[in-house]
């Protein structure tokens, strides 16, 4: 389990301090992270970095074009703009959009930390709408949170299932206000049809080295249909030069590396092979757990293609099953146990506990089984057994 | 001497090719461990280059201007504040002031081309809270007088070093000068990798642990968030490059010390040369001569083969960007004048004798 350091308590412990869910767990047998497996296939690329680096092709160049142009395909979208994460994709969208200071940006508090601080480093104030029983924002709340102030909507896609984002989208041009979709999680998820990337005024996704589809450092994107925010993104991303000595706007530098473009373009060719392995390992588990009385498997929508970038379930007595399942060697994370808006640096918004119950009650009872492409049908087996066990109940036969 | 020589302004492919076997091996080193945000990696770059710099604490991050921006947000400065700064740098030392909501003030340049500590206390108001001097090209602006005047008024100094790993000023590091310094990795630099990265290097331990937090989510750990903030991370397989590299780059920096020593005794009598002061180390990321007829002289060189580039062409005041800023033609009349007469010749570790030699042959039949 993870053991909390406070800040400055010894040097040593806070130094260049990891965060868990980037380190690879070889004590465990079945990982979160699989990407020494991933890397088994490195020759390809290999190779072409090499023809990269030959050419002194570094700053984005013919790699990310072909990158971009190719992911704006699988999205739909006329544009794609590679960017250095998936918090500075966000963060750029919002700069993009002219959204600062004393704007509002109404978001759910059941996300990870570059949501909001995409939202606050650009100048706005997050305000915070409850989740549903999908994990995702309620839109049914939305209206009431809007404000003379509010600029955007940013639903997240949570675990890489799309948001209801007719009911999103209706009530974004009802109010003129942007839609940003947090799309870190959902490559190749759809709703009703349409892809992730084409969600929304802008979306937004994360190359992060655990997303479904990876590279191997930190690196983002961004897919629109708008002309003018494409233009405005890739001046926002490279010191705003309109040439090479003529600065346009003071902007910042947040360019997708072009040698990670090259992996990103290689994994861009597997990520139907990835996304159809989660999306079968997520339908074995849930016809497993959902005869597990302790365990709720949310309802899986017809209307929504979603990717499990995350599998979760809500589960009783979640971090002793947690403790439990750890110590049997398999990798169970919970992300996240503690919400947005109770997070100490949301204090100044003056939220408390109970403020948002259905992100609280999903906070504290959800928990993530790796689900990657790389997991066995016999290891989802033992992961499935070891539950059955913690609670003490005989299920003989498993459904298969 | 072949007049067909053809002399690229940079070739990172000689280097390249010179350290392949080890460079691949650490890609897939770092490959395998499945590591690929931080780690250990990471830190093992962090305490050599602390080391080298002579500096407590350094901080990998994503890039040259997110070290200079995280800088500033760590120092709390922002709206209402003022930073003073040099008028001829990249883009950058201006954008990152601006950035955090401070306004940049820019002051004009001594014949060294780097901040003219003379002129800073006239730029100083009450709002004054920093002083970002660039050692630009790679030698080092005159720091004694800059902390002189910054200890006097109480103000933080933030060395914009992103072009000078490795450069001495009175035998100590840059980075090791003021309060906090920031670093490039960009490919072109001399320590480069191969993609973004950047670093900070301090002396202040409070500083640099508000600076790991602010380049990790505000991260306190994997679940608490204490302050919001940026994702700005040094990539772990760019460290294990610049780790790498860092055993080279003396060797390096004085073989470019070298060529400029070249550079000088052939052409002082044609151009302007940089001078190198005795307490100087400057490690030469550009060879900037300066003449009248610099255009005429870039056309010449073009056609003896010979590429050459200007750094920078546009001052900062005068950019479309600081058109809200207030200056106007004729504020700082060094900057203006050097941004008609510079030109930045060739200069890297691999180019050969022979190659230096063609250059100089180049520019001198230019002003025959």
């Amino acid at each position: 389990m993870f053991t909390s350091h406070d800040a400055g308590t010894t040097v040593t412990s806070f130094r260049n301090f990891l965060p868990e869910q980037y380190r690879q767990t070889n004590s465990l047998e079945i990982n979160h992270n699989y990407l020494s497996q991933q890397f088994a296939d490195h020759d390809a690329i290999l190779a072409k970095i090499r023809e990269v680096v030959i050419r002194g092709d570094f700053t984005l160049g013919a790699e990310v074009d072909a990158l971009e142009e190719a992911f704006a395909g699988l999205c739909g979208t006329r544009y794609a703009v590679g960017v250095g994460s998936g918090t500075d994709a966000l963060f750029l969208s919002l700069k993009a959009l002219g959204i600062g200071d004393g704007d509002e940006v109404i978001t759910t508090p059941y996300t990870f930390y570059a949501t909001i601080g995409a939202i606050v480093t650009a100048g706005a104030k997050p305000v915070f709408v409850d989740a549903g029983e999908d994990y995702n924002i309620d839109p049914a709340q939305i209206e009431s949170r809007i404000s003379p102030r509010t600029k955007a909507i940013m639903p997240v896609h949570w675990s890489g299932n799309p948001c209801d984002m007719d009911r999103i989208e209706t009530i974004a041009t009802k109010h003129g206000l942007a839609v940003v979709s947090d799309a870190c999680h959902a490559i190749k998820a759809t709703y009703k049809g349409r892809q992730a990337g084409a969600l929304g005024t802008l979306a937004c996704f994360s190359f992060h080295p655990l997303k479904n589809l990876n590279v191997w450092g930190d690196g983002g994107i961004v897919a629109t249909s708008s002309e003018s925010l494409s233009d405005r993104l890739r001046l926002l991303r490279n010191h705003g030069l309109a040439g090479r000595d003529e600065c346009q706007i003071f902007a910042y530098n947040s360019r997708l590396d072009t040698i990670q473009a090259v992996v990103a373009r290689h994994m861009l060719g597997k990520i139907e092979h990835i996304t159809a392995s989660r999306v079968g390992n997520a339908a074995y588990y849930d016809r497993q757990l959902r005869a597990i009385p302790q365990i709720t498997v949310p309802e899986r929508k017809q209307s929504v293609y979603q990717v499990y970038h995350l599998y979760m379930v809500l589960c009783e007595q979640r971090d002793h099953l947690q403790a439990h399942l750890v110590s049997h060697g398999v990798d169970a994370k919970v992300h996240y146990p503690v919400p947005m808006h109770l997070q100490p640096a949301a204090a100044v918004l003056g939220h408390r506990p109970g403020d948002f119950p259905v992100a609280e009650r999903i906070a504290a009872s959800a928990l993530s089984l790796p689900v990657h492409e790389f997991i066995t049908r016999d290891q989802q087996d033992h992961v499935v057994q070891l539950i059955q066990a913690f609670y003490g109940r005989n299920h003989a036969n498993p459904v298969r | 001497m072949a007049e067909t020589m053809q002399i690229p302004f940079v070739d990172l492919a000689r280097q390249f090719r010179s350290l392949e076997p080890e460079l691949t091996r650490a890609f897939v080193d770092v490959g395998r461990s499945g590591v690929y945000i931080m780690g250990e990696r990471l830190e093992s770059f962090e305490q050599r280059i602390a080391a080298y710099c002579g500096v407590e604490h350094v901080v990998g991050v994503a890039d040259g201007s997110a070290a200079l921006f995280l800088i500033l947000k760590a120092a709390g400065i922002g709206p209402g504040d003022e930073v003073v700064t040099v008028a001829n740098s990249f883009i950058a030392t201006a954008w990152t002031i601006a950035n955090t909501g401070a306004l940049p003030v820019f002051v004009d340049s001594g014949a060294d081309m780097n901040i003219d500590p003379n002129k800073i206390e006239a730029a100083l108001t009450p709002r004054t809270r920093a002083i970002v001097p660039v050692h630009l090209t790679g030698r080092p602006a005159d720091m004694d007088a800059i902390n002189d005047i910054a200890q006097r008024r109480g103000l933080f100094v933030m060395e914009d070093a992103a072009q000078a790993v490795g450069a001495r000023y009175r035998s100590r590091r840059v980075g090791s000068l003021g309060n906090a310094a920031g670093f490039s990795l960009h490919p072109l630099k001399n320590l480069g990798v191969y993609g973004d990265g950047g670093f900070i290097a301090t002396d202040d331990g409070a500083l640099a642990s508000t600076l790991r937090k602010l380049r990790n989510h505000g991260l306190r750990n994997r679940d608490e968030c204490e302050v919001w903030g940026y994702n700005s991370r040094l990539d772990p397989l760019q460290a294990a490059f610049a780790e790498i590299k860092l055993d080279r780059l003396d060797a390096w920096n004085a073989r470019c010390r070298e060529i400029a020593a070249a550079y000088r005794a052939g052409l002082s009598n044609y151009a302007q040369v940089p001078e190198d002061k005795p307490w100087e180390e400057a490690v030469y990321h550009n060879f900037v001569i300066r003449t009248d007829r610099r255009d005429a002289l870039m056309e010449h060189l073009g056609q003896h083969g010979v590429d050459s580039r200007i750094h920078y062409p546009i001052p900062l005041h005068l950019q479309e960007a600081a058109k809200d800023l207030g200056y106007k033609e004729g504020d700082f009349p060094n900057v203006e004048s050097d941004a008609r007469r510079i030109i930045s010749l060739p200069i890297y570790p691999e180019l050969t004798d022979q190659e230096v030699a063609h250059v100089v042959h180049a520019v001198r039949s230019f002003f025959a």
